[in-house]
């Protein structure tokens, strides 16, 4: 039974389109993400990851070629110029101020980039915003912003990132593998 | 004119006997040799320089006993350094492969045509 790996076809796919269009004005793909200080007190479980271009190469240093998840990172990393991660956990539903995130999502609605995908669930009370940034046709950044209940996230990679080997990498990173239906040889879930 | 002359000749006896050879007699050279081997001035200047020798051998080892040292903590650092740089990578790919899912979720959610669910792609 084969397990489906095209779950990022969805996204992908408006990727490949973003890559196409038409030259947009150079945008600036690394986001000024504010301090969150005062929430990292708040929070109960925080994340807080800066890598530049040299912690990206350091880090890259100390992946073992020779395991096949560490040669896939590699791979993975390989067109980034940074990754910058802030995640704050919170017991208590929405401590976070949301002014925050919003002064985040207003430097995406500079030129260059593009809202990918925008999920609104009412009944979880989630919301995930995916941006690209998209340079002379070819997509330079992306940015996550996931506002969930108790949790908000928000996730700028700065470079080119492939979606397909980063899902690839899924259950070897932490992330449990999620019950997808197998694919039967015309692509249709099997039953 | 001679009263120079006399003067000259006074003058060569009186060195003549002042530089008259006399015997030292029997036991000069045990004498010499005996105070040769006393003098202390004789062994100082070799033994400051063995002083200097050992200082400066000192000195060096303690040089590349710190310079092995400080390569060893850089090392060290740059171990953890990097250790905690590929922890910080693995953590924000699983963020991120975190935060995908969700989308996902939500979109594949909203395609089965759940209610109270919005997605734009």
């Amino acid at each position: 039974m084969k397990v489906s790996y095209s779950k990022w076809r969805w996204l992908l796919a408006p990727v490949a389109a973003l890559t196409a269009s038409a030259a947009l004005a150079a945008p600036a793909a690394l986001l000024n993400l504010p301090d969150f200080d005062a929430l990292a007190g708040k929070a109960t479980e925080s994340v807080n990851i800066s890598l530049d271009t040299s912690l990206l190469g350091l880090a890259a240093g100390f992946l073992d070629s020779s395991k096949p998840e560490d040669q896939a990172t590699r791979e993975l990393i390989a067109g980034l110029k940074g990754i910058y991660v802030r995640s704050f956990t919170f017991d208590e539903d929405f401590a976070y101020p949301a002014a925050q995130v919003e002064l985040v999502r207003k430097q995406l609605a500079a030129p260059g980039w593009q809202r990918l995908v925008q999920t609104i669930s009412t009944r979880d009370r989630t919301r995930v915003d995916i941006y690209v940034s998209v340079d002379r046709g070819i997509a330079n950044g992306l940015a996550i912003i996931a506002s969930e209940p108790r949790q908000f996230t928000i996730v700028n990679i700065v470079g080119s990132i492939d979606l397909a080997k980063l899902h690839r990498l899924e259950g070897k990173l932490g992330v449990p593998k999620l019950d997808l239906p197998a694919e039967g040889k015309d692509g249709k879930p099997e039953k | 004119m001679s009263e120079d002359v006399e003067n000259n000749e006074e003058l060569e006896r009186r060195l003549r006997s002042a530089l008259r050879a006399v015997d030292p007699g029997e036991g000069f050279a045990p004498r010499v040799l005996a105070r040769i081997a006393a003098e202390p001035a004789h062994a100082t200047r070799p033994a400051r320089a063995g002083a200097v020798a050992s200082w400066l051998a000192f000195g060096l080892a303690a040089c590349v006993v710190l310079a092995v040292l400080l390569a060893h903590e850089w090392q060290a650092r740059r171990l953890e350094q990097g250790r905690e740089a590929r922890r910080q990578l693995i953590e924000a790919l699983r963020v991120t492969d975190e935060k995908l899912d969700l989308a996902y979720r939500a979109v594949n959610t909203h395609g089965s045509g759940a209610p109270a669910e919005h997605s734009g792609v």
